[in-house]
């Protein structure tokens, strides 16, 4: 280290650090020289914990692993089971379960939205994003007992129905929520303090995220169309997306996936809007199909004494920060033989070295902000 | 490309339209709520401190099949002392939930066989006792009775 090289600490305890990270940071004056994250503060052992409990005991603690957008993990989790043991999920289960999914992913970028603007030192948007999310998170409150924790997927179905009453709720929130945006958006997208902390500045090109393995909003930013809900992809590497296109009942749904051109912490913003909206869509037309379909929900399988047979699979699923994949391994018994998990958070921590390279000290939480990170997804 | 002398201006507008947004919401009624004094309710599939279930003539459901151990993702939280009555029935002599260890993940409540054990809506749970929270069998009956006066019981689904 020269003697003009000053290095700091940030974090643990930080609090934009949305949860416990650590920098490690050389300055020179106020361009970051170079930064080292340290992780590992959050691990709780989240892989290891399947081995020794049956599938079912493992269910309850895969919400955990993001607590953001816990229907995610849920789901991750379930398919790869469901595949393993081949048991058919209903129609209506699905579209219960995208309806759910889209609203946790709704939640999570509303959280996102109002911690990113804070980051920067806008207060408002924190109110106004978390007095949106507390419908969302009431809602689910209401329909699985808790405002995190769900739950609520169970193998092959889930807990109980949905009522009339509670899809009404939603189609309510639905109506009203496309002026809640408008709201965000005249508050934020022109704001020019907002503009010149954020355009060209953290810039993702297209090769490092590729070479990053980047994916979600992240990726998308940069302007490569790659998202697991959509079964048509438009990108050259076919063998990395292989399987688990167009998951559940995606394929019949209408809906678009927003791209951004440079890859910027702006863009990063604007998809991120976009896809708020391309959520209600989805909602919207969830609730059409449940109202005017029935179908049965529980699955007549005993979950608590639930065996698969030998085999492994592996399920991806488009979370709010990347693609979510669980790996199950099964040996024939009823515990998991080995459960890995991969989730995009880890890969956007791991990016930071390179995209923090010669950036303004005072830019680093507004990079950092854009690229969604939640620690207990990077640490499991 | 934005003309470099017009910039200003369009800052100006947005800056202006920024902060309508955010005046507007001065005359909206408050969203917050004063916490302990009031509170919100809760609805009937909330997941909060267990309780047995107790019939009419004051006898637990439970039969001490120990499904609630079996599904339960924490390990020892749930323990049940097991013994035979004179008709030849189980049930439990001792039941202890230990809330310190429990999730609130509802698993014991989804899949008891005979519907014996269910949550209640309190949530209020701290204590400056560890041992507070190890629910023992006459607590978990209490708080049976408690939620019926309170109205708070859960639902049957
Ligand atoms: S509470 Fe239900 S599952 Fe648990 S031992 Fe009693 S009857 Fe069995
Ligand atoms: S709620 Fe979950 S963690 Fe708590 S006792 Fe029941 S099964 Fe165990």
């Amino acid at each position: 280290m020269t003697k003009n090289r000053l290095k700091i600490n940030i974090g643990p305890q930080h609090p934009s650090t949305h949860g416990v990270l650590r920098l490690v940071l050389e300055l020179e004056g106020e361009i970051i020289k170079s930064c080292e994250p340290v992780i590992g503060y959050l691990h709780r052992g989240m892989e290891k914990m399947a081995e020794n409990r049956t599938y079912l005991q493992y269910l309850p603690i895969v919400d955990r692993i993001d607590y953001l957008s816990g229907f995610f993990n849920s789901f991750a989790y379930c398919n790869a089971v469901e595949n393993l043991a081949q048991i058919e999920v209903s129609k209506r289960s699905q579209y219960i379960r995208v309806l759910t999914m889209e609203m946790n992913r709704l939640s999570s970028h509303l959280l996102w939205l109002g911690t990113f603007l804070l980051d920067m030192g806008a207060t408002s948007p924190l109110f106004y994003t978390f007095r949106d999310r507390e419908v969302i998170l009431s809602l689910f409150e209401e329909l699985t007992g808790q405002r995190l924790m769900y739950n609520y997927y169970t193998f092959g179905g889930l807990r109980h129905d949905v009522s009339d009453d509670w899809l009404d709720k939603v189609g309510d929130f639905v109506k009203i929520m496309p002026k809640k945006i408008q709201d965000y958006e005249d508050i934020i997208t022109n704001n020019p303090i907002f503009t010149t902390r954020t355009k060209n500045i953290g810039v993702l090109s297209k090769n490092s995220t590729l070479q990053y393995s980047i994916t979600g909003p992240n990726l998308r930013a940069t302007g490569i169309r790659v998202d697991y809900r959509n079964s048509k992809q438009e990108t050259g590497n076919k063998e990395h997306n292989s399987h688990g296109l167009g998951y559940l009942v995606y394929p019949e749904l209408d809906f678009e996936i927003p791209t951004a051109k440079t890859g910027d912490s702006f863009d990063r913003y604007k998809v991120r809007v976009e896809e708020m909206k391309v959520c209600l869509k989805l909602i919207s037309q969830c609730i059409d199909w449940l109202k005017s379909n029935t179908g049965e929900i529980i699955s007549p399988i005993k979950q608590h004494l639930l065996k698969v047979p030998e085999g492994e699979f592996i399920s991806n699923v488009e979370a709010p920060r990347g693609v979510c994949s669980c790996y199950v391994k099964s040996d024939g018994s009823g515990n998991p033989y080995r459960v890995k998990w991969r989730t995009g958070s880890f890969y956007a921590v791991q990016i930071l070295p390179k995209l923090l390279e010669n950036t303004f000290y005072p830019d680093l939480m507004a990079i950092f902000g854009s690229l969604d990170v939640i620690l207990p997804e990077v640490d499991r | 490309m934005m003309k470099k002398s017009l910039k200003p201006f369009r800052d100006i507008i947005a800056l202006a339209l920024g902060h309508l947004t955010v005046f507007k919401h001065v005359f909206k009624r408050p969203v917050t709520l004063e916490y302990p004094e009031k509170k919100l309710p809760l609805n009937d599939n909330f997941r909060g401190e267990h309780a047995l279930v107790v019939d009419n003539e004051g006898k637990l459901l439970c039969t001490a099949c120990g499904t609630c151990q079996r599904v339960c993702p924490s390990f020892e939280t749930i323990e049940i002392e097991k013994e035979k009555n004179e008709s030849g029935k189980f049930y439990p002599k001792n039941y202890t939930i230990d809330l310190n260890k429990c999730i609130f993940c509802g698993n014991c409540v989804q899949y008891c066989p005979f519907g014996a054990i269910i949550m209640t809506k309190e949530y209020e749970l701290a204590d400056e006792k560890k041992s507070a929270l190890k629910l023992d069998i006459n607590t978990l009956k209490k708080n049976y009775s408690d939620s019926i006066i309170k109205k708070t019981v859960k639902s049957k689904r």
